[in-house]
């Protein structure tokens, strides 16, 4: 069985968590400024048809007395890692969707975990205990029905579709909850006849292919209740990164460098946390006009420290002319192997080893400050404005 | 400038500069070459700024004069021209013509004036060495080569140094990436010239293009000099500018103390190599050498392929050896070893392997495991 958990309304969730005093009012959390959109809108305001992705006027306008917030990235990915960190234990397989969503393969975890049921009403106690937070999870053989069956019964539900029950749902699925089927899609699909999952039953592949192409071939399977897609865990994917658009547009090289820190710090405790190193270190800038540059440099020796990886960077960001202010800047690694992979050793010492392995134990001792005493409790003198040279 | 020159005098050597004209440089004009006229010919020169090559041809020379031109249309219009006699003729300022009585080609030049010079090295002390014998160390030794980014003189470089021991007067080129080594010697025998050289560094490049012009047996005369290293033939010399930088203290790690000594049979042990490194990618190179009671026993991992192993049957009777190599180390240095049958001297996981043929011992490789 595969289990989908979407958290309910997770940035206004987290704010009203955070602030007592929203708990029960309408909160829309947006972007930076006015131009903004809706990211998010706690049920409340979504009786008043907020919904995200609107125009932040037009949903002040549909409900003028909802609090504004403005989205807290930094907060939000926290509480997430703690949620992600909670399904860990649950099973080893988590793919995480996005920063509020996730898959989980819980096949064999019943002798340990309980029933579907009982391990989902676990889950969602849990997640309620640690982060006072409601989510909805639907579980299901098929992986898109479990994605669809969290949506059936949100907020705070669960919904279990059984391996008998799978024909049943399938048949009377309308095709446009179906994900992947947008506007377009629908539309042929609409022309053909067919309005839920089972109607494709009637419809040839070769005319699917032909209206739609491979994806059509795809809802032939699902229609058939059989979906080949399987949870991909994290530890899994083939490349960690992050990127962060600027508060504002900038050329200053010296903020960039410091993002670009922070930036490496992120992502070699994402590289510790699935033991693996990485192959590969990739930059990436986006320009005030959004043309974008990437550059990559490939090491010999694969590596793991926030500092060779701000190193890497760092000669990556060097090369970069700014003819232009950015407003995009990430850093990215790939070419994961594990941790524990043969590391080809040095003949003659390595000057600079000595100091990456103090600094790889220093990068550890704060992993465990941060897992201890929790986020913020300990960061570069960098991030705090003081003028010091990084990872000296 | 007016001269014939015959096609099958000049060909080969055309297309042995192109390493050196091809090479970018922060100068456009080195991908030409120079040709000027003398006493009994022409004379060939190009540059990349660090190699420089000068050579003399014999020519019938009825003007004199200088060009410049491209060093690979030239040598494609000479490796096709359809006669042995080349007729090539400035006919104004930088346009050269180059004809026979059937076919004509006008090509432009650029001005001799911005040719970089070539250093005009005087009282160099010459050795002599057999062209063959230098040929094969220069190859053992830049077989390790940097990758493309690699700025680091010792790695970029050969460590090159001609002393007096006891053993003879000594010749020796050291090559290594950090991960392996690999020294060659030649011992100069009584009647050559031999001068004591300090320890200098070369660049595997120049010595790459040096070691094309060592194509026939014979003497040649080597020499440092300021600061370059100067291949001599009969007609044609090479100067290569020397990087500045330390080369580390190796002699520690070549030294064979404790180490077992395991001889090998070369052949079947480069084809369990080449079956253990099927396996072997980019990422996962590591292969894991059981060294037990008479056996060794290989395997190769690879998270995304799979695994092979193999027994391998030594003679071996000291305490079992778990250690990891790159398989690719191993094959590059016995493809280079001319013997049957290798040593390989191992002493534990940690250290690194020696390896050398059984008879010569002026070439051995080291080899450094990898961290299980």
């Amino acid at each position: 069985m595969i289990l989908h958990l979407d958290m309910d309304a997770f940035f206004a969730s987290v704010e009203q968590q955070d602030h007592p005093e929203l708990r029960g009012k309408p909160v829309i959390i947006s972007g930076r400024s006015m131009r903004a959109v809706v990211s998010t809108a706690s049920y409340e305001a979504r009786v008043f048809g907020v919904r995200s992705a609107m125009p932040l006027f037009q949903a002040v306008k549909l409900c003028p007395q909802a609090t504004v917030i403005q989205g807290r990235m930094g907060r939000y990915k926290d509480v997430s890692q703690s949620i992600f960190n909670i399904l860990q234990d649950f099973s080893p397989q988590v793919e995480p969707v996005s920063i509020d969503e996730a898959y989980l393969d819980i096949r064999g975890c019943e002798r340990i975990m309980g029933s579907p049921l009982f391990m989902a009403q676990t889950i969602k106690d849990t997640i309620r205990q640690k982060e006072g937070l409601t989510c909805s999870i639907g579980i299901s053989p098929l992986k898109f029905l479990s994605k669809i069956a969290s949506d059936m019964n949100k907020p705070d539900g669960i919904t279990i579709i059984g391996v008998d029950e799978v024909q049943g749902v399938i048949h009377d699925l309308p095709i446009r909850k179906v994900p992947g089927v947008g506007e377009t899609t629908f539309k042929y699909l609409e022309q053909l006849g067919v309005r839920t999952l089972g109607d494709i039953k009637r419809v040839s592949a070769e005319t699917l292919k032909n209206r739609i192409g491979v994806f059509g071939l795809r809802l032939k399977d699902l229609s058939q209740g059989i979906d080949s897609t399987c949870v991909i865990p994290l530890a899994e994917r083939k490349s960690i990164s992050t990127e962060q658009t600027l508060d504002k547009d900038t050329g200053n090289r010296e903020q960039l460098k410091r993002m670009l820190l922070m930036q490496a710090d992120d992502v070699a405790r994402q590289l510790r946390q699935k033991k693996v190193k990485a192959r590969t270190v990739s930059l990436k800038i986006t320009f005030s006009n959004f043309k974008q540059h990437t550059r990559r440099h490939t090491v010999q020796t694969p590596i793991q420290s926030a500092r060779e990886i701000y190193k890497e960077a760092l000669a990556l960001f060097e090369k970069e002319h700014l003819p232009l202010f950015l407003r995009l800047i990430g850093l990215g690694t790939s070419g994961l192997i594990p941790e524990d992979q043969p590391v080809q050793a040095l003949l003659f010492a390595d000057s600079d080893k000595n100091g990456t392995e103090k600094w790889e134990k220093a990068e550890r001792a704060m992993d465990s400050i941060l897992g201890k005493y929790g986020k913020n409790t300990v960061k570069r003198a960098v991030s705090k404005d003081f003028n010091v040279d990084p990872g000296d | 400038m007016k001269f014939t020159i015959r096609k099958s005098d000049i060909t080969d050597i055309l297309s042995k500069v192109q390493g050196i004209t091809g090479r970018k440089s922060n100068l456009a004009i080195t991908a030409n070459i120079l040709v000027k006229t003398n006493e009994t010919g022409i004379s060939f020169i190009a540059t990349d700024l660090e190699t420089g090559f000068e050579g003399n041809y014999p020519a019938n020379v009825e003007s004199t004069g200088v060009i410049t031109i491209n060093a690979r249309k030239f040598f494609e219009i000479v490796q096709n021209f359809p006669s042995d006699d080349i007729l090539i003729e400035e006919v104004e300022r930088q346009w050269i013509r180059i004809s026979s009585d059937k076919v004509e080609y006008h090509i432009v030049g650029m001005s001799p004036d911005d040719f970089p010079d070539i250093p005009v090295l005087e009282d160099v002390q010459y050795m002599e060495i057999d062209a063959i014998k230098l040929r094969k160390m220069i190859e053992k030794t830049i077989m390790i080569s940097p990758s493309s980014d690699e700025k680091r003189a010792h790695i970029t470089g050969v460590f090159f140094e001609s002393v007096k021991e006891d053993h003879g007067k000594i010749i020796r080129m050291v090559s290594t990436d950090g991960r392996r080594l690999s020294k060659a010697e030649f011992v100069s025998g009584g009647d050559l010239d031999f001068y004591d050289s300090p320890g200098v560094i070369i660049p595997k490049k120049g010595l790459s293009e040096v070691s094309k012009l060592l194509d026939s047996d014979g003497i040649i005369a080597i020499g440092v000099k300021d600061n370059y290293f100067i291949v001599k033939k009969d007609h044609e010399t090479i100067i290569i500018g020397l990087l500045e930088g330390d080369f580390p203290a190796y002699s520690e790690i070549v030294v064979k103390d404790d180490h077992n000594s395991i001889k090998i049979e070369k052949r079947n042990f480069n084809m369990m190599l080449k079956r253990m490194s099927i396996l072997s990618t980019e990422s996962y190179n590591g292969v894991i050498f059981n060294f037990e009671k008479n056996r060794l026993m290989v395997t190769a991992t690879n998270p995304d392929l799979g695994e092979s192993k193999e027994n391998f049957s030594i003679t071996f009777d000291r305490e079992p050896i778990e250690v990891a190599f790159n398989p690719k180390y191993f094959m590059e240095t016995i493809s280079v070893i001319e013997e049957d049958s290798i040593m390989i001297n191992i002493r534990d996981s940690k250290s690194p392997c020696i390896i050398e043929g059984t008879e010569d011992k002026h070439f051995l490789s080291v080899i450094m495991p990898m961290k299980i």
